[in-house]
C-alpha cells in the first residue's frame, strides 16, 4: 500500500467513526410508515368513538375529561392513544433492531441512549402538561399539544441521528400550531401530522437509506 | 510539501489516537467504556493511548463516580481539537497532491 492510499484510508476511517460515535445511524425508515399507518387507523377509530358518543358538535371546545361523566365517555379514545403510541414505540425498536443487525452496526450505544433521553424529556413532559390539563383545557388544544411536543421532541432527538429529521420535527410543530389555529379540523389535522407526515417521512428514508 | 508535512502531526499517527480524537471531536465527551466499544480495541491499548493524548493535553480526563462506581470520561481539549483539525486538513491536502 502506498503512503496516500494510507492517509485516503485514515481519512475515511475517521469519517465513519464521527458519523458512528455521534449519530444513531440505524433507525428505520419502516418504522415511520408503521407510525403513520397506526396514526391513521388510530384518528380513524377516534373519529368513530366521538361520532358513537354522539359528543356535542363543538366537543373540541370543551375539555376531554369534562366532569367524571365526560372522561368516562371519552376513556375510549385515551386508550386508543396510548395503545397508537405504544404499538409505533415498538414498531421503531423492532425495525430500528433489526436494520443495525442487518447492517453490523450496535444499537445499544451510548449515542442511543443519549437520543433517547433527548425525545423522552421533552415527550414525557408534553404527556403529563396533556394529562394535568385535560380537565380544563378544551380538547382541541390537547390535541394540537400532542403535535406541538412531539415536534419538540423529534427535533432535540433529531441532533444524534439523520438530519432529514429535523424537518420532520419542524413540520410537526408546524402542523401542532395551525391546528390549535383551527380547532375545528383538528382530527384531520391531527391525521396529516401523525399519519401522512411519518409516511411519506417513512417512505423517503427508506428509499434513500435502504431500510 | 514541507509546510503540508510541518502540520502532520506524530501525536496522531496510530490508528487508536486517530480513532479517539475524532470520537472526541464530535461527542462533548465519551467515558472509557464507551470509547473502547466504539473503536473495538482493549482496554491496555486504549489506555495507553489516552495517556499519550492526554500527556500532550490534547485530551481532558475527568474521574467522578457514578452510584459509587468510579466512572473515568474524556473529553478534547481546545488545543487538541486544533491540532486535530490541522491535521485533518494536512491529510486531505497529501491526499489531492498525490
Amino acid at each position: 500500500m502506498n503512503q496516500s492510499d494510507q492517509h485516503l484510508e485514515d481519512i475515511q476511517a475517521i469519517r465513519k467513526l464521527m458519523e458512528a460515535s455521534s449519530r444513531f445511524l440505524s433507525l428505520s425508515g419502516l418504522s415511520g410508515i408503521v407510525a403513520g399507518l397506526l396514526g391513521v387507523a388510530g384518528a380513524i377509530a377516534a373519529q368513530l368513538i366521538i361520532t358513537k358518543i354522539s359528543a356535542p358538535e363543538d366537543w373540541y371546545m370543551r375539555p376531554f375529561a369534562e366532569g367524571l361523566d365526560g372522561f368516562r365517555e371519552f376513556l375510549p379514545l385515551f386508550g386508543v392513544m396510548a395503545l397508537v403510541l405504544v404499538l409505533a414505540f415498538s414498531g421503531a425498536v423492532i425495525f430500528s433492531s433489526r436494520k443495525a443487525r442487518k447492517s453490523g452496526h450496535r444499537a445499544w450505544t451510548p449515542v442511543t441512549r443519549r437520543m433517547l433521553a433527548s425525545l423522552l424529556i421533552p415527550l414525557g413532559t408534553g404527556g403529563l402538561f396533556i394529562l394535568f390539563t385535560a380537565a380544563t383545557v378544551p380538547a382541541g388544544v390537547s390535541i394540537a399539544s400532542t403535535l406541538i411536543f412531539y415536534g419538540l421532541a423529534v427535533i432535540s432527538a433529531g441532533k444524534f441521528t439523520f438530519g432529514e429529521i429535523h424537518w420532520l420535527g419542524v413540520l410537526e410543530v408546524i402542523t401542532g400550531l395551525v391546528c390549535l389555529a383551527l380547532p375545528q379540523h383538528c382530527v384531520l389535522i391531527w391525521v396529516f401530522g401523525f399519519g401522512l407526515l411519518h409516511i411519506v417521512y417513512g417512505l423517503f428514508m427508506y428509499l434513500r437509506y435502504r431500510g | 510539501m514541507k509546510e503540508i508535512l510541518a502540520n502532520f502531526n506524530k501525536a496522531f499517527e496510530s490508528r487508536v489516537r486517530l480513532g479517539i480524537m475524532s470520537v472526541l471531536a464530535v461527542n462533548d465527551s465519551m467515558d472509557f467504556t464507551g470509547l473502547r466499544e466504539t473503536l473495538a480495541v482493549t482496554d491496555g491499548n486504549l489506555a495507553s493511548h489516552l495517556r499519550a493524548l492526554e500527556e500532550a493535553g490534547y485530551i481532558n480526563m475527568e474521574k467522578s463516580f457514578i452510584n459509587r462506581k468510579p466512572n473515568t470520561s474524556y473529553s478534547i481539549t481546545e488545543e487538541g481539537l486544533d491540532s486535530f483539525s490541522s491535521h485533518l486538513k494536512a491529510l486531505e491536502e497529501l491526499i489531492r497532491n498525490r
